[in-house]
This record gives structure tokens, sequence and C-alpha cells, in this order.
């Protein structure tokens, strides 16, 4: 039998992976950003927990998917 | 003969419960973490901190930051059947996360000016990096399963929990490292 391959996958699959890059590039320049604030003012450590805690949202919703847990049975990867 | 448990929608209903048990579990982890975060501001204060190689510290936090990277790249290739970019991203990812690894053990504990028994909070620095590396080790291996029974074929685009499940720890330790990176190398001044 000859397997259907969804002609939009391919497309879909580059979208995602570009949200992953634009992510990725996102939290390296934070990460920059907090190495220069930590190196030119180190009483700042509330901006430095503020960077941090930008950080961690865009990983937790957009690495680790966190709102398909809330998706329930029905969703797909 | 097929099982009912191996239907799609049986395997989809599962999914879901494993997803809220690993969850639950790195909430669980988190406590943990959450735990060491607060003893170094309890010890420290928000104006001291250990003497560490700040480039070092920059480089091994953008290696993991990059494995994130490589893993979620992974992760969707699966999702959408690409075997070979898969596997391509896990095996990315394991290097980088040897390397980061190899930067704090091998290399940062090396040339730090303290050692474990120079008072409570060198100590802490070396629980906080251990406790982590730690968990870094424990992800390269479920990593390294994958990537064997990826390589076998034993996943799908939709039977990949495995995949997803190792996804989920790895970006969980580089969320921790997000916060134990300026506790311990940034904030504050050097003065030990």
């Amino acid at each position: 039998m000859e397997q259907q391959i969804d002609p939009n996958l391919d497309a879909k699959k580059k979208a995602a992976w570009q949200i992953g890059l634009a992510v990725f590039v996102l939290l390296f320049a934070l990460t920059i950003g907090e190495f220069f604030v930590g190196a030119v003012a180190v009483n700042w450590w509330f901006i430095l927990i503020a960077i941090a805690l930008l950080k961690a949202f865009f990983v937790v919703r957009d690495y680790m998917h966190l709102p398909r847990l809330f998706k329930g049975d029905e969703e797909e990867h | 003969m097929t099982t009912s448990v191996n239907t799609l929608p049986d395997y989809r209903r599962k999914l879901a419960t494993n997803r809220l048990g690993l969850w639950l579990f790195i909430l669980s982890d988190a406590f943990v973490f959450a735990g060491l975060f607060v003893s170094r501001f309890f010890l420290l204060g928000f104006y001291a901190r250990p003497e560490l190689n700040q480039i070092l510290g920059l480089v091994i936090t953008v290696v993991l930051l990059a494995s994130s990277f490589s893993m979620n790249r992974a992760e969707t290739a699966m999702a959408y059947g690409d075997r070979k970019n898969f596997l391509r991203g896990v095996l990315v990812t394991l290097v980088l996360g040897v390397i980061f690894l190899i930067g704090v053990v091998g290399v940062e504990w090396q040339i730090a000016p303290f050692s474990p028994s120079d008072g409570t909070a060198a100590s802490l620095f070396y629980v906080m990096t251990g406790f982590h590396a730690f968990h870094v080790l424990t992800g390269v291996i479920f990593l390294a399963i994958v990537y064997r029974n990826g390589r076998k074929g034993l996943y799908s685009a939709e039977r990949m929990w495995a995949v997803e499940a190792s996804t989920v720890y790895w970006h969980f330790i580089d969320v921790v490292w997000i916060f134990f990176y300026p506790a311990l190398y940034l904030i504050g001044a050097p003065v030990f």
C-alpha cells in the first residue's frame, strides 16, 4: 500500500525548528546581557533574577511544552 | 495478536497520565534545587559570591543552552517522523552535555580557589554544582539510551513518549542552571 505523505509536514517541521532557533537566540542574548550586568553592576541582583525568570519562562513554554499537559489525551506532538 | 493497550487511542490516554507523572517528578525535584538556591542567598546574601572563572561560567552556560536547542530540534524532527535529524540532534545534545560536565567537574572544580572544606558557603558551591552535574550525567545516560533505541527504529511520530520524557528532563536541567548561573557566578562581589 502506498504511504500517504502530508506535503505540509516538512513546512510545519521547519516552522517548529524556526521557533526553537528564535528561542535559542533570545536565550543567548539574555545570557550575554546578564553576563555584562553581572560584570558592571554587582548589586543589581533583582535584574539578574528577573532575566533568569524570563529565560526559564521561554524554556518551560517553548522547549518543555508545558501547555501540552493541560490539553489532555487528544494532543499530538 | 494486538492487545488493546497497543492501540493508538489507548497509547494517547496513557500519554496524558505519563505527562502528569513526569511533571510531578520534576516539580518535586525542583524543590530540592530551590532549597539549594535559597541556601546560597541565606549564607552569602545578595552582595557576595564565590570567586569563579567568569568566562568559563559563560561558556558552559551557552553550551547547556545550545544543548537544549539541539534537543528541541531532535524532538521536533521525531514528531514529524524525521529519524535522521532526530538522531543527529540527540547526538549533538549528548556531546554538549559531556562538554558541560567536563567544564564544571573537570575544569571549574579544579581551578576554583577554594575547596569543599573551606566553610559552609564553599561547600554549598560544590553541592549545588555537584547535584546539578549528577542530573546532567543521568540526562546524558537517558539520552544515550534514547539514541540507541532510536537507531533501532523503536520510535515513530505517534509513539515517542521516551523521547518526549528525556527531552523534558533535559530542559529541566537547563532551567535549573538558568537560576544557578547568576546565583553562583554573577550576583554579588567575589569574597572567597
